[in-house]
């Protein structure tokens, strides 16, 4: 990985290519990148490695005719190339409408978000963490598959107009699936860190394990609307759809779940339960952010759903320029959190009459923006529970549900306390109506 | 009915003129590897298998491989997007005491080359521990040779405002027909150009160009706060420019118009259970789903427990196991004329071939690599390793899978004939399969009536839901060869970390007996 003088030294040298070439303006964003994992199924190690890239991306505008060409060679000839090859498409290229200045000098905070250590994960200690992992689904008598990753990059940013910065940021995550040997039961368990000398190994094999034991043998129920219980990660797997929802350009072009009538948006609102806010907060000590949007803002807290009011939509810098606003300073990440005194899972568990807990879903997909309807199935891990305790695991469940309803003022009952899953963080929630299809053979 | 000329007046006054002279960039040449790159790329790789082979592993293989892509996005009457990127580098696997290691670096020299050489090595070393059982290969022809897919115009040629003008005529053909409010679309053009060197002597160089034109047509009623699209994405092919050229497009764009303002006020679906016809359009992705994904070897044996996920099919299932009907035929193929998983040899020199995975509606065998093969006594690789990137691990990726059509002339009238209350999918539409390819659930871009034979008007929020072997075992008509269209997908995603896959599948529109629709609209 670059360090911040290498990588903007880069760039000031494609910088001066481009405006040789004829450039009125420029942005220059490189990115080196290191990354290593190791893959293990059937309780063994299948697939491991480790890639080194970069990313040289030079966007270039010629009066407001735009181009754009990225390379991942640093070499002098090539960066040379890179530069010319923009310039060359900007001036074949139209007039871009929704051309906004690049951005001049800006103060950005210091990101949180890299561990050197998590860029270069010691091998031994790797093998080490895995063969624990794998005695313990042995040791179990279940089958364990899953996926060690560490992931780092380094991005610089300069513009014609003045601007430079440079973040980094890393990742260490494991996900385990347990599966019990007659094929009836399976469980998942994921963990996320900026740091890897912070994921818990041992948490996440138990909890995989447990699942798998627990879900064996599951009985079939008739589909249809049931009270639910839905840990973090199938909380996780639902709520990206929301998220990409939150764009002010589809709202007001009438594209989206939160267009309103006769033109207007929904901001304002009291779309979602009064327990439910979301946010965006680069500084979050768990789930930090880079200190700038991917334009270039720099990233504060900010606010997008509080007890229940959507308060903002995201603006893009071109967006907001021709709504005469700010753009907005993030998302850069989203935390959804509740507005009382988490509840915990146990006791969500307890207060339950008749309904499902909800490990993770899979293969979802959005059917219809209108509502943010979607559909999908549960998975590895589905409980019936009566008069606030388990009583047996159930087939898995096709399901079509929206998520505005989901998380109507109506719908939420209590809210866990938010737990990563990056790039979120989500609690637990208990709700009273989710609506399910179809059974599904499948575990 | 035909679609007139975008006129050169009509363009200035939308404002998307471009210049006049032609342009073919700098690039185009620049980017061409001459000799020195080829001797500097071999230099590379026989350096690196030499490295690995004398740290001790038993096999190595390396990918030493040039991605060039061209992408040009529009909406409406202006272009918004032009760019291209390139990437080289080189990624090596090897094998030491049975166990896999593998590195990847964007510099390309026989310094580089040795690098990951001894990191590869070093990282299959550390994982020693965690083999419980040794990787063994089947036997694989040594080859020496090239291969490229047949081009007629190599899209990175073309001037870039013709392939601009071409877009905009598209999107002027939709915005003609009244109601339609947004259209956009896209074109990507891929140049792979792959070198493949391995310690048992093979030495493969491969070309492979693919085209990727795709629309989207949107009405909406502001006033209802309202709003349908009508995506037409599932067209790329392994082709030039000739695929823009020859094919006609601008009628495709605005029939999607007039399908996307019909939709705007098509009635809801009613659910229940109907009699369908599919058409190849929306058939491909059930194909892909619910065979393509199911007859994958890894995911039978867990490998993508933890991802995409396993199978319903069982390794033993092969030439047991009843698929579908019997007139149910279904063929992996790695040499489909066009197809975006069509090649000339895999990712690790297996020659490409073509073979049945379902034969009259018996299971009869699995897509495999050299590791998976013999894991199924089987001692030939039928080609299907692959990796998306130089910097990516090589891993077992599906083939074009095909269905085969009727052998006599059914037309898509026959079909329809005897229906009494069904309905006729077309295009992609919202599409959900659970882990193991048994439950699915298949919307579609226009979904219409048939009744007594007849097709009728379109209906809004549909979606079928049925089970793999339900669904193949229901199929009892099939139209013939006439009706055989390829559609594929350019975005396949499977692995961790994740990887993306472009392939197709050819097919005629087939018919399902009584199976469930429902009704997606009802929040």
């Amino acid at each position: 990985m670059l360090n911040r003088e290498d990588a903007l030294k880069i760039c000031e040298v494609v910088l001066a290519h481009a405006r040789a070439a004829g450039a009125d303006d420029a942005n220059v964003s490189v990115q080196s990148s290191v990354a290593s994992h190791a893959r293990f199924a059937d309780n063994r190690v299948t697939t491991s490695g480790r890639s080194e890239d970069l990313g040289i991306t030079a966007t270039v505008w010629t009066g407001r005719r735009r181009g754009a060409a990225t390379g991942n060679d640093a070499s002098d000839g090539a960066l040379k190339q890179l530069a010319d090859d923009a310039v060359s498409i900007a001036r074949v290229s139209p007039v871009q409408r929704e051309y906004v200045p690049t951005l001049g000098p800006l103060q950005y905070g210091e990101g949180r978000a890299f561990v050197a250590a998590t860029a270069d994960p010691d091998l031994a200690a790797r093998a080490s963490a895995l063969d624990a992992v794998l005695a313990a689904c042995r040791t179990a008598k279940v089958t364990g598959a899953g996926f060690h990753n560490a992931t780092a990059s380094a991005t610089a940013v300069a513009t014609a107009n003045g601007n430079r910065r440079y973040f980094r940021s890393s990742e260490g995550a494991l996900s385990i699936t347990a599966r019990t040997p007659d094929g009836t039961g399976s469980g998942y368990f994921a963990g996320d860190h900026f740091d890897l000398a912070k994921l818990n190994a041992q948490h996440i094999v138990e909890q995989a394990v447990g699942k798998a034991v627990r879900s064996r043998s599951p009985k079939p129920i008739e589909p249809g609307v049931y009270p639910v219980i839905l840990e973090p990660q199938a909380v996780a797997d639902l709520i990206g759809s929301l998220t990409g929802s939150l764009d002010a350009r589809t709202a007001d072009e009438g594209r989206s779940a939160f267009a309103g009538k006769d033109g207007k948006t929904r901001v304002g609102e009291a779309l979602f339960s009064e327990r439910l806010n979301l946010y965006s907060d680069p500084m979050h000590p768990e789930m930090p952010a880079a200190p700038a949007t991917t334009e270039g803002i720099p990233a504060s807290r900010l606010s997008l759903i509080k007890a229940g009011v959507l308060e903002n939509l995201e603006y893009s810098r071109f967006w907001a320029q021709e709504k005469k606003r700010d753009a907005t300073p993030g998302p850069v990440n989203y935390i959804m959190e509740g507005t009382r005194p988490p509840t915990s899972l146990d006791d969500m568990i307890k207060g339950m009459e008749r309904g499902l807990v909800i490990s993770r879903f899979w293969y979802v997909r959005l059917i219809d923006p209108r509502t943010i309807m979607l559909t999908g199935l549960t998975r590895d891990g589905l409980w019936w529970v009566e008069k606030g305790r388990i009583l047996h695991p159930v087939r898995n469940l096709r399901f079509n549900q929206s998520v505005l309803a989901m998380l109507a003022p109506w719908n939420v009952e209590a809210v866990g306390a938010a737990e990563r899953r990056s790039p979120l963080m989500v609690p637990a929630l208990k709700l009273s109506g989710f609506a399910f299809t179809s059974t599904s053979d499948a575990i | 009915m035909s679609i007139p000329p975008v006129s050169r007046r009509r363009f200035l006054a939308t404002g998307t003129a471009l210049l006049a002279a032609s342009y073919v960039p700098d690039w185009a040449e620049a980017f061409q590897p001459g000799a020195t790159d080829d001797a500097r790329r071999a230099e590379a790789a026989e350096a690196a298998l030499a490295r690995a082979a004398a740290l001790g592993a038993s096999y190595a293989d390396i990918r030493v491989n040039r991605y060039r892509r061209e992408s040009i996005a529009t909406r409406e009457r202006q272009v918004q997007n032009v760019s291209r990127s390139t990437s080289y580098g080189l990624g090596l696997r090897v094998l030491v005491n049975g166990t896999w290691g593998f590195a990847a670096t964007n510099v390309v020299d026989p310094a580089a080359a040795r690098t990951a050489a001894e990191q590869a090595v070093a990282i299959a070393r550390a994982n020693a521990t965690l083999t419980s059982r040794k990787v063994e290969l089947a036997n694989a022809d040594k080859a020496v040779t090239t291969w490229a897919n047949p081009i007629k115009r190599d899209p990175f040629e073309v001037p870039l405002e013709t392939k601009t003008a071409f877009l905009m005529s598209l999107n002027e053909a939709a915005l003609a027909v009244t109601g339609v409010t947004f259209v956009s679309s896209q074109i990507l053009f891929v140049d792979e150009q792959k070198y493949f060197a391995s310690s048992e002597g093979s030495r493969i160089t491969q070309r492979l160009v693919r085209t990727y034109p795709q629309f989207t047509t949107t009405a909406a009623d502001r006033a209802a706060g309202d709003f349908q699209t009508r995506a037409v994405v599932d067209r790329a092919r392994l082709m030039g420019y000739e695929y823009v050229e020859e094919y006609p497009w601008l009628k495709d764009a605005e029939k999607a118009g007039h399908e996307v303002v019909e939709k705007l006020k098509a009635k809801p679906a009613v659910p229940g259970r109907y009699d369908i016809v599919v058409d190849p359009s929306q058939l491909f992705l059930a194909i892909h789903e619910s065979v393509g994904h199911s007859t994958e070897l890894d995911r039978a044996l867990g490998w993508e427990a933890n991802m995409a996920g396993t199978s319903f099919l069982k390794p033993g299932d092969a030439g047991k196991l009843r698929f579908g009907s019997n007139i149910v035929n279904l063929v992996g193929d790695r040499t489909q004329p066009g197809g975006l998983a069509t090649t000339g040899f895999d990712d690790e020199g297996v020659k490409a071939e073509r073979w049945h995975l379902v034969r009259d509606g018996m299971f009869v065998d699995w897509q495999t690599t050299r590791e998976l093969a013999p894991l199924v006594g089987q001692q030939r690789s039928h080609g299907c390793l692959h990796a998306d990137d130089w910097s990516s691990v090589p891993f077992p990726r599906m083939p074009n899978v095909s269905l085969e059509p009727a052998a006599t002339d059914v037309t898509l009238d026959d079909l329809f004939r005897d229906i009494k209350r069904g309905l006729f999918v077309e295009g992609r539409g919202v599409s959900s399969i659970d882990q193991q390819r048994y439950n699915f659930q298949f919307g579609g871009a226009v979904i219409r009536e048939i009744t007594n034979g007849k097709l009728g008007a379109m209906v809004r929020d549909a979606a079928y839901q049925s089970r793999t072997p339900d669904f193949w075992a229901s199929c009892d008509g099939l139209g013939g060869p006439a009706t055989y269209r390829l559609w594929g997908t350019s975005a396949d995603g499977k692995g961790e970390p994740g990887q993306t896959n472009a392939v197709s599948h050819g097919c005629p529109p087939a018919r399902f007996r009584n199976v469930t629709v429902l009704n997606t609209g009802a929040a």
